[in-house]
């Protein structure tokens, strides 16, 4: 046991760019036992602040979030340090067109997925999971809505393809840039300028997941010409 | 003593063509109270059973007919959930008066017969009609010896090696079809009754007396069709950008295509685009030139020509099918119901290569595989060993053919050709560049020998301008960069072919029955077939007859023509369907009762095919299979008859409220 618990987790969290308030440190603190072994505490607090959403949990230094003018989309190209620390808010598949994902969710509510021309039925079994293989993963490209600790929302796109990025993330899950470039205002994700941390936002992952094909549909209608 | 043996084939045709050939100019005795059938009598040494007296007759497809009791069958005499289990019994199929004059014709000629000779056809069916032969001549003569010819074609060698082959009636495949009847009565009946009666009323007054028929293959292919109605109707289309690049080397315009394809966000393409542009130089990360082929086809199965023919000569599969049926009978084709896309070794397929040569359009072709370019046809996976697959196997002038059969018999002859033939050879370039971070590419094709392509035009294969020389590592900048837009359109109604494809991948019906079930859904007014493109919707002519023979194609064999052609048939052919109304309404409301069993989907149907293959390969008994569906299908009607409701709602949504509108 520690005598300075928050002093430790500070440094822990620090290293890892996030700079939690005060005040959120505090509360964590005091929800936990005090005899918890400081390993565990650390643990539990990375996982806990990855859980919140950064606008509020977060007093970021200067060069954690987007610099000001990351929205001028008159600059053509720049690379930005950070490391940034921000939250995936939306994410699309703009390989694809969106009717064809309403038509995807469509065929997967009603338990079918299709093998070449065969129809097969996904039951989903409590023991197995489910029966069949899902469907092959799309690689995108994706297109990202990303937002920093100071509430900053900029769109990224991820041209390459990276584990972790795809639409069955967590939404609000954390992600730390780096060195990135950012052309027109919009942030090129590679997989060497950035790292997935992890987390998600209960709330809005739900809301993002229920009101998925909705939206596609709504937005399929607008795109038609 | 001389034996007597009495030969029965499956239809008339064959009990002559078989007749001809191994008795001669065998004689023909009429059969009382039918005159299309005959007697033909000949002597003939067995090798089994030496110097025979032969009596050769045929009946027309099945003769008995399972119905249930007397009190069952008036439509208010029970409720329709009492058929699931209500008693049946087989009946000589007495709708018809011929099928007791063919019956009594096997018991006359089975009284002086030792030996009953079956030979109906060499499929499920065919065994199932054999076993009712038996059992017609058994009853009239207890002590006769039983043996059935297996044989594939009307050749002459090939029927005198099956008369001198004899195999038992295999018991299995008769319990599959018998199976697959008592289901089709039981679940027919009982769904039809149903839905009919709680349906009927709220027709248009001019359908007031529509029965609203249900049929296990019926309805999941009324399902494909709907499905993809609906997929169009509801279809959105959207914008997409993409990039294109040119390039202008040694005198040649070279296009290269972005890897991407396209995407469907504007934004992102413009960022995109930007990047290639300021990057200047296009850098070419790979060159490769090799031998590529175009395989030549694989032995042609019936799902194959039924598909075929729908999309290159202009016919409905039914046709196709009628058609082939026609040109086996008169002993030009193989058995045209199989599955098996292999050809065994042992088969001489030089003897048939040969009886071509005289043709004009194709003999030099196959003049050429018979002085050394002939190659073993292809392997498929497929080998229901019962059939080869269709093949040619005498030679008939254009001269001696109708029309359809013309196209029909140029087109395997054509295939089993190319299948004997070589894969056609080219070599395939393919440049790939890298420029602004994104990779394009451009392919071309110089095909150096046609070989199969020279008799098969009916694929596509050719050269593409010639490439220009790229070197790896190699930069330049690119003529012409360009941000191009498009749309998404929406797929196509579901056509013959795709249907057909469909109903082969989810188990729906055999080879032999998918033509009749797609010929049912038009029959029946769930589905109306114009020609693909046309505009218009053109009903079809509704086919009505009593072709409830065989339960697969033309129950009376040889008789009556082509199917009446339906829309017309405008040049281009292929055929597309859309669903009625009603046939919306029915898929829609079974759907809203439950999608895990909804009658509208392959599901149920493909385990009752999968258990039908069962019983034949013994893993599974009649009783088992049947008692599993009847339990499986009573709870879907259960549940149906308690949400009847929502099926009527259905019907309301696109049949009643359009009429009042």
């Amino acid at each position: 046991m520690t005598n300075n618990p928050v002093a430790e987790l500070t440094q822990h969290l620090n290293a890892r760019h996030l700079h939690p308030t005060a005040a959120w440190l505090q509360s964590f603190v005091s929800t936990t036992r005090p005899n918890t072994p400081l390993p565990a505490l650390k643990q539990t607090a990375l996982f806990r602040l990855l859980s919140t959403d950064i606008t509020t949990s977060l007093v970021p230094p200067p060069n954690t979030v987007f610099p000001i003018d990351v929205l001028n989309a008159k600059v053509a190209s720049r690379t930005v340090t950070g490391p940034i620390v921000c939250q995936v808010l939306d994410i699309d598949d703009i390989g694809l067109s969106r009717w064809s994902q309403v038509e995807a969710i469509e065929a997967k509510e009603r338990g079918e997925s299709t093998k070449g021309r065969e129809i097969v039925r996904v039951v989903e079994n409590e023991n197995e999971g489910a029966a069949v293989a899902p469907a092959i993963q799309s690689k995108g490209p994706f297109k990202l809505l990303l937002q920093d600790a100071k509430g900053v929302k900029v769109y990224g796109l991820d041209l390459g393809g990276m584990a972790g990025i795809n639409t069955n993330m967590s939404m609000g899950v954390k992600i730390l840039l780096r060195n990135v470039e950012v052309r027109r205002a919009v942030v090129m994700l590679e997989s060497a300028s950035v790292q997935v941390l992890g987390g998600k936002l209960d709330a809005l992952d739900k809301a993002w997941r229920e009101g998925r094909k909705e939206r596609l549909a709504k937005a399929a209608g607008d795109a038609a010409r | 003593m001389v034996n007597r043996i009495l030969c029965v084939a499956e239809k008339p045709s064959i009990a002559k063509a078989v007749a001809n050939h191994l008795g001669g100019q065998a004689r023909a005795e009429n059969v009382r109270g039918i005159q299309w059938v005959k007697n033909y009598k000949f002597d003939y040494g067995f090798q089994a059973w030496g110097q025979a007296s032969v009596t050769f007759t045929s009946v027309a497809g099945h003769i008995q007919n399972l119905d249930f009791h007397t009190r069952y069958r008036k439509w208010t005499a029970c409720q329709p959930a009492e058929l699931f289990e209500a008693p049946t019994q087989i009946y000589l199929a007495n709708m018809y008066q011929d099928k007791k004059a063919i019956a009594s014709n096997i018991e006359q000629q089975a009284r002086y017969a030792s030996i009953l000779f079956i030979w109906t056809d060499c499929d499920r069916e065919g065994e199932h009609i054999g076993s009712e032969v038996r059992e017609i001549a058994l009853k009239a003569n207890p002590n006769m010896q039983v043996w059935r010819a297996r044989f594939s074609n009307i050749e002459r060698a090939h029927i005198i090696q099956a008369a001198g082959a004899p195999i038992r009636l295999d018991d299995a495949q008769v319990n599959a079809v018998s199976a697959r009847i008592e289901l089709d009565l039981r679940l027919g009946a009982a769904f039809t009754r149903m839905q009919t009666l709680a349906l009927q009323g709220m027709l248009p007054q001019q359908d007031a007396k529509k029965v609203i028929s249900y049929g296990s293959c019926q309805f999941p292919t009324l399902g494909f069709v709907v499905d993809r109605y609906l997929r169009v109707r509801n279809f959105v289309p959207e914008q997409f950008w993409y990039i294109k690049v040119a390039h202008e080397k040694d005198g040649i315009n070279v296009k290269f295509t972005w890897k991407r394809g396209h995407l469907f966000d504007r934004m992102a393409v413009v960022i995109i685009f930007e990047r290639c542009l300021l990057s200047k130089l296009a850098k070419v990360t790979k060159t490769t030139k090799k031998p590529t082929k175009k395989w030549r086809p694989l032995p042609l199965t019936t799902v194959e020509l039924q598909k075929m023919g729908s999309r290159f000569l202009n016919m409905t599969s039914q046709e196709v099918m009628t058609t082939a049926e026609a040109l086996y009978t008169k002993g030009w084709i193989s058995y045209p119901r199989t599955e098996t896309d292999q050809f065994d070794r042992g088969m001489d397929l030089r003897k048939l290569i040969e009886r071509q040569q005289q043709d004009g359009r194709w003999g030099q072709f196959a003049q050429g595989l018979m002085n050394g370019s002939f190659n073993q046809p292809r392997n498929g996976s497929n080998n229901d060993k019962a059939h080869p697959p269709i093949h040619p196997v005498n030679y008939v002038a254009p001269t001696a053919l109708n029309d359809s059969e013309r196209k029909v018999y140029e087109f395997v002859v054509r295939r089993f050709l190319a299948c004997c033939s070589e894969d056609a050879v080219g070599e395939a370039t393919d440049v790939e560049i890298e420029y602004g971070g994104e990779s394009f590419a451009t392919h071309g094709l110089t095909v150096i020998a046609r070989n199969y392509l020279d008799v098969y035009p009916y694929d596509k294969w050719e050269s593409s301008q010639s490439l220009p020389r790229f070197s790896v590592g190699e930069t330049f900048e690119p003529k012409e960069v360009n941000m191009d837009d498009g749309e998404t359109s929406a797929p196509g109604y579901l056509t013959e072919p795709e249907l057909i494809a469909l109903m082969d991948a989810n188990g729906i019906g055999t080879d032999a029955t998918m033509a009749e079930h797609i010929a049912k859904i038009k029959e029946r007014e769930y589905v109306i077939a114009r020609p693909k493109g046309g505009a218009g919707s053109r009903a079809a002519t509704a086919e009505r007859g009593g072709a409830r023979g065989r339960g697969r194609g033309r129950g009376r064999g040889g008789r009556g023509g082509a199917a009446a052609q339906n829309g017309g048939g405008a040049a281009g052919g292929m055929q597309e369907f859309i669903p009625t109304t009603l046939g919306i309404a029915l898929i829609e409301g079974y759907n809203n009762v439950g999608f895990e069993t909804s009658l509208s989907k392959p599901f149920l149907r493909k385990e009752m095919e999968v258990q039908m293959k069962d019983i034949c390969e013994g893993r599974s008994t009649r009783n088992d299979v049947v008692q599993s569906n009847l339990e499986k299908y009573r709870s879907v009607f259960v549940r149906t008859t308690q949400q009847i409701n929502v099926l009527k709602a259905a019907v309301r949504k696109y049949v009643v409220q359009p009429n009042q509108g």
